[in-house]
């Protein structure tokens, strides 16, 4: 509150009084001291703002194709969230961001580096042997103390 | 419940599912997936799991296809507004992927209900069936081999999914990050752990498989 109406002041200090305050050393030291502060919050609320276009538009990119992170911010005239409620209410996205900030870290990267996998993935589904399901399978006793 | 099942096909389906969207971009693909959920099994028909995946799929799209908002303007009409049918989410889901290379992953097929999961996997043929170029992930218990592969129609690839080494190590390096009582931890106690429990546990995965 302070720093606006500060500013409030620097933008309307024509009047006498104001000049005289702008004379006085405590003032001057205020004014340099809340310059630097609006100077620097400036710049961080503009660093923001950017961060915020860059993860919108980061968002409208991935949009355009994995829907899992992204919340969709494509110009069209139809009621676009209308149409996906209605499709679907439910939300797997958030299951997902949760299990994924439980993995453990480099735990079964290698199901992405098999050769099942690469192949399952580079299939265009136009070969005798291209398969387009990938079935990956476990027993539940295996492996569940230590990937959990 | 069985969690250990469940954990552990959640985490390679979360790992797939990041890195098919870490790709999508280049690739310009369609990426949808789906968490079948024991405690939610009498919900997760064949209808909602496909519609949750044709709701992302569509939601990837720059444009919503003239088919999809056609049956939205009917469906609005429609007296009472009539609920979405498996065979409406089918042929919308068949629209989807026939425009885009798509990818949709579905986690845990042993949590879904019996019926529906038999359902499912037809539905999904009849997807591959008309667009062979999409691509299906699916995560389960070894026992569901047989009837994946039989409604499928052969289209399967596998992969066994269970801990290795590195896997274990990389674990314990996660969970002794996690210590709470760092103070009882020395080099020498860490050593024998990351070296001890591999061991075992490879002796005990050998013996259950």
């Amino acid at each position: 509150m302070l720093l606006t109406n500060f500013f409030q002041w620097r933008l309307i200090g024509q009047s006498p009084g104001i000049i005289r305050l702008h004379k006085d050393p405590a003032f001057v030291k205020l004014s340099r001291i809340l310059s630097t502060h609006h100077l620097l919050s400036t710049s961080f609320r503009t660093a923001k703002m950017s961060r915020n276009l860059f993860h919108d538009n980061l968002n409208s990119l991935a949009g355009n194709c994995c829907s899992f992170n992204n919340t969709a911010t494509i110009n069209n005239a139809y009621p676009r969230p209308d149409i996906l409620t209605w499709l679907s209410p439910l939300e797997p996205r958030l299951r997902h961001e949760d299990i994924r900030e439980r993995r453990a870290r480099n735990v079964g990267e290698w199901v992405l580096q098999a050769e099942e996998f690469k192949n399952w993935y580079a299939g265009s589904g136009r070969s005798e042997s291209d398969t387009g399901v990938l079935f990956c399978y476990g027993d539940p006793g295996v492996g569940k103390t230590f990937i959990r | 419940m069985e969690e250990g099942q469940s954990l552990t096909s959640c985490h390679v389906s979360s790992l797939v599912i990041d890195r098919l969207c870490d790709r999508a971009v280049e690739h310009n693909a369609g990426v949808a997936g789906f968490y079948c959920d024991f405690a939610a099994r009498k919900e997760q028909s064949p209808t909602n799991i496909l519609g949750a995946v044709l709701r992302q799929l569509v939601g990837g799209l720059a444009e919503i296809p003239e088919e999809i908002k056609q049956a939205h303007r009917d469906y609005k009409r429609a007296i009472g507004g009539r609920r979405l049918q498996l065979a409406d989410i089918l042929s919308m889901l068949q629209t989807v992927v026939s425009k885009k290379p798509s990818f949709i992953c579905i986690d845990g097929l042993d949590e879904c209900v019996v019926e529906y999961r038999t359902k499912l996997l037809v539905s999904l043929n009849q997807v591959l069936q008309k667009s062979p170029g999409t691509r299906v992930f699916l995560t389960g218990r070894p026992q569901m081999q047989a009837d994946v592969v039989r409604r499928l129609s052969g289209r399967v690839m596998t992969i066994l999914i269970t801990p290795r080494r590195p896997d274990i190590i990389s674990y314990l390096h996660y969970r002794l990050g996690e210590d709470g009582n760092p103070d009882e931890m020395d080099s020498d106690l860490e050593a024998d752990i990351l070296k001890k429990i591999p061991e075992i546990s490879e002796m005990w995965v050998g013996a259950t498989t």
